[in-house]
């Protein structure tokens, strides 16, 4: 009691120098993961992004819903095939006072390949060949080639004051110059007060901020990594507001009368893997010798696999309802997902027929492998997998593993049958069927990431054309084909979309849950 | 003695050198760290651009080699997730290991040692068998748990303690340090009890045991004939005979402690050493893992060299018995 009488004391101490008429508001934030640098350009990863969006400005804006709007560009064009026209907006400040122009952009576009780190930035800059400033306020982004979706690219190009950071520009320098502050001026909501690695960010309001001042006179965010430590300083009143509540959390939130929740479908959709080379490594006969020929070739055997699943139960049970079955591998509503598939059926007896078609009347044995510590519930929706195979006749090794072991050994092709999630970052479906669906191909920088040397002519055909679509509905309409296609194919098997929790003190705020998982200060209004 | 001090000397870098390549060569084994931190989206001439520029793609031993002549000169490499020398990392977050490390084992010392001398002392009283009682419980429950339910309790239930975090620090010598301000101690609490209860049972126990044993023995029976204090006889002979044992644990758990309190830091959100290797080994962090791994060996071997030289100091059969 005594700590809490002193801090008492303290706010009064404090509310009484500041006087009664300002009333100075922090929002400090339990966030599961933050930045790893302030360097914006450094890495890729969704918490730096997270963190960086309160320092920083995008040339493009995504929206709460992943759609692009316009940011630090107020408007762009295609002018021919390899040339897109950025219109700067204009009166935009940083922080030190100076004028935001096509100098910065530039400087932004060009610095990136020089300090990035392993968590690459250069995919979000890799069509650009060369950046021609006009004038002040507008600039031309030459590509290699048709490059339809360089603004969604662009809603990750952090833009950085080319004088504040020209010091701080080589490997070596960036992260020191940005940690200190010293280069970390940019044009966002908040200013830098300081940061350290694995510590806490504390940010302070930017009064000449574009959109206006934020609500938000100082902005805490801490670091903790533990769900549970998490939840509890919440609910210690230690911070107002912790991102990523576990399932198990959320039911016993529902009865906590002091805590407010705010749920929200996530970019990350769980899929199943059917490796499609011969031979495969890790399917047998039920005695346990590896199989003559891989069965996953056969589409009989890959719509028994999609049949076994209950993807109802994986919700209701498995996830304790957070989450939507899905039917594609993308959540529904982004650029490219097909509105017009149905929903996936669950008939474990059609599956053992199918099997018996195929000449596995008494099924086989596979090895399952998934990541256990990615995202929530991964470990346990690999369980769930692994009974309702066997339900329908497919004895499943359930490997429920680390991703730091997991990730690698799938890269290698040690797996047959994996799954893991994935999450469209961009909204729109080149990000994802460019790398898990077109052949893996070398020149043409497709098929990165499948592992399962899928391939189908007609989906390559379609994937190529629309990457070089200017045309938006016409790119739409080629995206949505590759899908059906892809789904019918049941190589990669969609299971389910997860949802994302935030948990608030009642009545101290409200905030619109953004399907990025970001934790906007700048968009979290105080209640009342 | 000289010749002695320099054996041991020799021995202590052979063992850095070998634990260098083992090292190496497990953290190798784990996996590559690039299909973990590269986007999964990145196309393959991207991958093989970011695997040449952090040198993964030459041959393991030429990395090896690399990475000792960097260390001669004192360099350690740069973290592939923060872009910072790991050496400033490490040494940035030492502090903060060091003081709640300190607190937990002192603490547990401090307590330890009087309960488990009257618990050998008055085994039957009932006093001493709520004390082993304790000890057992001590021993038994889970870190992690214990945490959680510190932090429900002091924290959530009744509000009296932070439930995470490094409170307010001050500069001392260089360095922030927290324990003195009301604020960080406040902080500091109930993360150096969670990380002390295993200490302390383990300190009852040693406690008791030796104070059981010595009671037993000529010199209390001597002492005592001589027409000794009670208490004369515990602080003066009992507890400069059990010393030697709680001594060697005393130093063995401080190292231990500074170098794997992870769990304990995790939970309350403590900003030491424990959570930066976990999350350096979840992301595959190699040269954050190696520097550290190596700078543990570096202090469990320093401790050994000046245990071993002290002994040899002190007596003189450990000298002849290597020289002979």
């Amino acid at each position: 009691m005594r700590f809490k009488a002193l801090s008492t004391v303290a706010a009064a101490a404090l509310a009484a120098v500041l006087g009664a008429g300002a009333v100075a508001q922090t929002l400090t934030v339990g966030v599961r993961g933050g930045p790893e640098s302030l360097d914006p350009h450094y890495s890729a990863l969704g918490t730096h992004a997270d963190a960086a969006k309160h320092i920083f400005d995008t040339l493009v804006w995504s929206g709460d819903d992943l759609q692009i709007e316009p940011g630090l560009a107020e408007s762009w064009r295609p002018l021919d095939d390899t040339t897109w026209e950025f219109k700067l907006r204009q009166g935009v400040k940083f922080h030190d006072g100076s004028d935001f122009t096509a100098e910065d952009v530039k400087f932004s576009i060009e610095r990136i390949p020089v300090v990035t780190g392993p968590t690459t930035l250069l995919i979000y800059v890799r069509r650009v060949k060369e950046v021609v400033i006009v004038d002040p306020h507008t600039v031309h982004i030459k590509t290699d080639g048709p490059a339809a979706t360089l603004p969604n690219d662009f809603v990750r190009l952090f833009i950085v004051s080319h004088q504040a950071a020209k010091d701080f520009s080589t490997k070596e320098t960036a992260a020191e110059g940005f940690n200190s502050g010293k280069a970390a001026i940019g044009t966002g909501p908040f200013k830098l007060v300081s940061w350290e690695p694995k510590g806490d960010l504390v940010l302070e309001r930017f009064d000449a901020y574009w959109r206006g001042p934020a609500h938000w006179q100082r902005v805490v965010r801490k670091e903790m990594p533990n769900d549970s430590a998490r939840l509890a300083a919440l609910k210690a009143g230690q911070v107002d507001l912790v991102n990523y509540v576990s399932s198990a959390d959320w039911l016993s939130l529902r009865n906590d009368a002091r805590i407010e929740t705010f749920l929200a479908n996530s970019v990350y959709v769980m899929n199943l893997q059917l490796d499609q080379r011969e031979p495969t490594p890790r399917v047998y006969d039920l005695a346990g010798n590896p199989l003559a020929k891989n069965p996953l070739r056969d589409p009989r055997v890959r719509e028994a696999f999609d049949l076994a699943i209950d993807r109802q139960v994986m919700v209701d049970v498995v996830l304790e309802g957070l989450g939507r079955p899905a039917n594609q591998i993308m959540p529904a509503g982004f650029f490219g997902s097909n509105p017009r598939l149905p929903e996936r059926q669950h008939d474990p007896k059609r599956a053992r027929a199918l099997l018996a078609e195929a000449g596995y009347p008494d099924g086989f044995k596979i090895d399952l492998f998934c990541t256990a510590d990615r995202l929530p519930g991964d470990a346990a929706i690999c369980q769930g997998l692994g009974q309702m195979f066997a339900q329908a006749g497919i004895q499943a090794n359930v490997n429920a593993i680390t991703r730091t072991v997991y990730f690698p050994a799938q890269a290698k092709g040690e797996y047959s049958v994996f799954m893991n999630g994935w999450g469209t970052l961009t909204g729109e479906a080149s990000y994802t069927l460019g790398s898990l669906a077109h052949t893996k191909d070398e020149t043409l920088k497709l098929g990165a990431f499948n592992r399962i040397a899928y391939s189908n002519p007609e989906v390559d055909a379609l994937l190529q054309a629309a990457i070089k679509e200017i045309d938006d509905t016409k790119r739409r309409a080629l995206f949505e084909d590759a899908m059906a296609l892809i789904m019918a194919d049941r190589a990669l098997v969609p299971i389910v979309n997860l949802q994302t929790v935030w948990a608030a003190a009642k009545g101290k705020l409200k905030m619109t849950p953004r399907v990025d998982e970001d934790t906007l200060a700048y968009f979290i209004r105080p209640a009342g | 003695m000289t010749g002695f001090a320099i054996q041991r000397l020799l021995q202590a870098i052979a063992v850095m050198l070998v634990m260098s390549a083992i090292v190496f060569l497990g953290v190798y084994a784990i996996g590559d760290p690039m299909e973990l931190l590269i986007p999964p989206e990145a196309p393959q001439d991207i991958r093989r651009e970011i695997v040449a520029r952090f040198g993964l793609d030459r041959p393991l031993w030429v990395q090896y080699l690399t990475f000792l002549g960097n260390v001669v000169q004192g360099d350690f490499g740069r973290s592939f997730i923060y872009n910072m020398p790991v050496l400033d990392l490490i040494l940035g977050r030492l502090p903060a290991t060091l003081e709640l490390t300190l607190a937990a084992v002192l603490g547990a010392t401090l307590i330890g040692v009087p309960l488990g001398i009257y618990a050998g002392y008055r085994p039957d009283r009932a006093g001493a068998r709520i004390v082993m009682a304790l000890s057992i419980l001590g021993f038994s429950v889970p870190t992690f748990w214990v945490g959680l339910i510190l932090i429900l309790t002091f924290a959530v239930s009744l509000g009296w303690l932070p439930a995470g975090g490094r409170g307010a620090t001050v500069e001392l010598l260089g360095t922030q340090w927290s324990f003195l301000t009301a604020n960080g101690l406040s902080h500091l609490l109930l993360p150096a009890l969670n990380l002390a209860l295993f200490k302390l049972a383990m300190m009852i126990r040693l406690a008791r045991a030796g104070t059981r044993e010595i009671m037993l023995t000529d010199t209390v029976q001597f002492a005592r004939a001589a027409g000794l204090a009670e208490t004369t006889i515990l602080r003066h002979h009992v507890l400069k005979l059990i010393a030697i044992p709680i001594v060697t644990v005393f130093g063995l758990e401080l190292g231990s402690t500074l170098a794997f309190a992870v769990v304990t830091e995790t939970i309350f959100s403590w900003p030491g050493l424990g959570k930066l290797i976990i999350d350096s080994i979840t992301n595959l962090d190699r040269p954050v893992m190696v520097a550290y791994l190596i700078l543990v060996a570096l202090l469990f071997v320093t401790i050994n060299l000046v245990v071993d030289i002290l002994y040899a100091a002190l007596d003189p059969r450990v000298r002849r018995g290597r020289t002979a």
